[in-house]
């Protein structure tokens, strides 16, 4: 199976640890969740891979390019979209989706194409020449995803990509964002809504502590959890994994 | 903040004090012991200049007389427009800045009482800003044989409150008659124009080409000598208070305090339905598709599509349009002097205009180079692009040079139509300023959001300077040169190369000087 992130030993300290020894492995073609509580190391380690934040240590391979040595051409397949919409508010999506076209080197007329179908999709066709300054975080972060999409990226990473999005809005980018894993895309995302991972998820990784603590299929994960006792969904097993020791402990107790 | 009961206009007035100290604090927090030295030596400076004058004008009486109170008149207009300048354009801001605005009023704080405080916010903000210029200078003096000069400051506070009350009126009638989507536009132009007025009539004379006297203040004298000046006797209340005579002052206060809270008890309501029908109007009105649109194709590559962004960018920066718009209203007196110097053939004037010229060229590009380079708001979306940071760096300047360029063609094309040579070198010294500027930019960007970037007061000290410098090095290179005396413009021009050059910064030291931020 071809893969289209390896991470091996990333370590990452600020004024304390935030990533430590930390593997990865997402599948090309998959939907890949990474969990993890507040604090847990999660947008750290997406925005290592992404080339925003540099690793301490470890090593980071994109589709077979390793993104430490030739950040370049890592970049040229990956997208990245975090939770706060990076966009211009004195320009219109149009004419942003015009400028991330061009720093991708996308060609303009296939580009032009493309950003009118996706403003079309994500229901902004009627916005496209309207200045994204009185726009709702919710249009802007549809605005930020057709960027993430204008140049067709092999990796897609979005970090809390439903944050501030009404229940439409929503299902119309986890649609999109099924569509594209069916068709070979692959998707990194982290989310807080665990329903969100459980349905559409590949694969999950629950991180915390900077540490990945667990990683596979929420069958495989249920298993590794609870093996019975701590019930059947991700949220159970979420809380099972992540909880201290001191709180399991208490838990138990009580 | 317990001081106050809760909700008084004093609690809520502790309240914004608190937020703009905290603003202020966060402002110089990084700037570290070099912003530090250079405020030290700006302060001492000003200091040096009070102390001097305070030995000069130790003896020295100001008499109350015609001239006096004519040119004190002017000074207070003059300090006038220059403070509605900045309320006209802090006023209509307030209207857009949401900040707290939406929480104070869904408050049971009446909305008269938000705007009294804000718009004391406002007559605060430029008070600091005079007080700042003028008490290094004048303290030495009043503490030193004129203890009634203090009255100065009371004009200054008086001048502050008017000017806030008239820039509110100014961005609510704008308001009114315009409506939300044009008035911040709007507001941020006149303010540069009224910023610019008093400059612009005093050089009437020189703009329509007068024989003599091209100098308001002269004209005053004149009169005087020849014993046609007779001001009404009001005019005399601005002297008289700056002397620290008690009526005047009070009568200017008490004018002033009145005219503030009038404005600021009348306009409460409105300002609060005004401050909620700009949310979400800032924006352009939803363009048709027109066919040249449909057909215009995207931008190709990384330059060309960041270049195409940031003259987007500049070209809907109101505040930025009014910085680069005052410099050109200073720059209009200077080019028509500059064509008619070089139409007669005066030397010395033209070489002099022709070093303005490029002067002004430095500032403008430096102030365009620091926003298009400093200011980004998507710098994660630059930063996991593939495009290469030396690219977009060339594009954020080339962006920066081009309004330059723009408004640098009709003087240095009227100069060349009659002294060609004068023009070539005006032109050449204008280039190098404006490059200069712009590569110091690069070497010290302060990186922020272009929403933080309205004053210039955000930028580098040493930036600043360092600019201000070079431009005048290279003005000082270009006048002499336009004067004919080539070799002598190698000593300036040699000063502002080393200057550079102290200034220059590698990639990597860019780099690790904004990974430290």
């Amino acid at each position: 199976m071809t893969e289209a992130l390896i991470v091996r030993g990333l370590d990452k300290t600020f004024t304390k640890p935030a990533v430590m020894d930390l593997d990865l492995t997402v599948h090309a073609g998959e939907l890949y969740a990474l969990l993890g509580p507040n604090g847990a190391g999660k947008t750290t380690t997406l925005r290592m891979v992404a080339g925003l934040t540099k690793p301490d240590k470890g090593e980071i391979s994109i589709f077979g390019i390793d993104a430490r040595a030739d950040p370049g051409a890592a970049k040229a397949i990956t997208a990245w979209a975090p939770d706060e919409a990076m966009v211009y508010d004195r320009l219109t999506p149009l004419e942003y989706l015009e400028f991330v076209a061009g720093l991708w080197n996308v060609e303009p007329k296939a580009a032009k194409a493309r950003a009118e179908e996706l403003l079309a999709k994500l229901g902004l066709a009627g916005e496209a020449r309207t200045r994204c300054e009185g726009f709702s975080r919710g249009m802007k972060q549809k605005v930020a995803l057709a960027g993430a999409l204008i140049h067709d990226p092999k990796l897609l990473i979005l970090d809390e990509p439903l944050t501030g999005l009404d229940a439409a809005a929503a299902r119309l980018v986890k649609d999109m964002l099924q569509e594209r894993v069916d068709a070979g895309g692959t998707v990194i995302l982290t989310t807080h809504i665990l329903e969100v991972a459980e349905r559409m998820a590949d694969r999950i990784g629950i991180i915390a502590g900077g540490r990945l603590l667990a990683e596979g299929t929420l069958e495989a994960l249920r298993a590794k959890a609870g093996e019975g006792k701590g019930g059947s969904t991700l949220e159970d097993v979420f809380l099972e994994l992540t909880a201290a020791p001191e709180t399991q402990t208490g838990g138990a107790a009580a | 903040m317990t001081l106050f009961a809760p909700g008084s206009t004093l609690w809520l007035l502790g309240h914004e004090m608190r937020l703009y100290w905290r603003n202020f604090r966060a402002g110089r927090a990084g700037r570290g012991a070099r912003g530090l030295i250079s405020l030290v030596i700006v302060a001492a400076m000003l200091v040096g200049g009070g102390v001097l004058a305070a030995l000069g004008l130790h003896d020295v009486q100001v008499p109350i007389n015609p001239i006096s109170i004519s040119l004190a008149a002017l000074a207070t207009a003059v300090v006038f427009t220059l403070m509605l300048s900045q309320t006209l354009s802090a006023s209509s801001e307030a209207l857009y800045d949401r900040n707290d605005l939406d929480l104070l009023f869904s408050s049971p704080i009446g909305p008269s009482k938000v705007l009294f405080v804000r718009s004391l916010g406002v007559a605060g903000g430029v008070l600091t800003i005079f007080a700042l210029i003028v008490t290094p200078l004048l303290l030495p003096s009043v503490i030193w044989g004129h203890p009634g000069w203090i009255g100065v400051f009371g004009v200054l506070g008086a001048l502050a409150l008017a000017s806030t009350a008239a820039g509110l009126l100014l961005a609510m009638a704008l308001f009114a008659l315009i409506g939300p989507r044009r008035t911040r536009t709007v507001a941020q132009v006149l303010a540069a124009l009224v910023g610019a007025a008093f400059f612009l009539v005093s050089q009437i004379r020189t703009i329509l080409g007068a024989q003599k006297s091209n100098s308001l203040f002269m004209e005053i004298e004149r009169q005087a000598q020849e014993g046609r000046l007779h001001p009404p006797p009001i005019l005399g209340l601005p002297l008289r208070a700056m002397l620290g005579e008690p009526l005047p002052l009070l009568a200017i206060l008490a004018g002033s305090a009145i005219l503030f809270a009038v404005a600021a008890a009348a306009l409460g309501r409105r300002f609060s339905d005004a401050a909620a029908a700009t949310q979400g109007k800032t924006a352009a009105r939803p363009a048709k598709a027109t066919r040249a649109d449909a057909r215009r194709a995207f931008a190709a590559g990384p330059f060309l599509a960041t270049l195409r962004k940031e003259l987007l960018l500049i070209s809907r920066d109101a505040a930025l349009m009014s910085q680069v718009l005052l410099r050109v209203l200073y720059l209009i007196p200077t080019a028509l002097v500059l064509s008619r110097n070089a139409a007669h053939g005066a030397g010395p004037a033209l070489a002099g205009g022709a070093g303005v010229v490029a002067f002004l060229a430095g500032q403008v590009a430096g102030s365009l180079a620091w926003i298009t380079l400093s200011a980004e708001d998507a710098p994660d979306l630059l930063a996991v692009s593939p495009a290469r940071i030396q690219t977009l760096r060339r594009a954020k300047l080339t962006a920066a040079m081009i309004p330059v360029g723009l408004f640098l063609i009709v003087p240095i094309a009227a100069l060349s139509w009659f002294q060609p040579s004068a023009g070539v070198w005006t032109a050449l010294g204008a280039i190098l300023a404006a490059w200069s500027s712009g590569l110091i930019n690069i070497w010290h960007q302060r990186p922020g959001k272009r929403s933080d970037f309205k004053r210039r007061g955000g930028a580098s000290w040493m930036a600043t300077i360092a600019e201000m410098l070079v431009s005048a090095l290279l003005a000082g290179a270009t006048g002499v040169a336009v004067a004919g005396l080539w070799a002598w413009a190698l000593i300036p021009l040699g000063l502002a190369g080393a200057a550079l050059l102290s200034l220059r910064r590698s990639d990597v030291q860019i780099a690790r000087n904004l990974r430290t931020r």
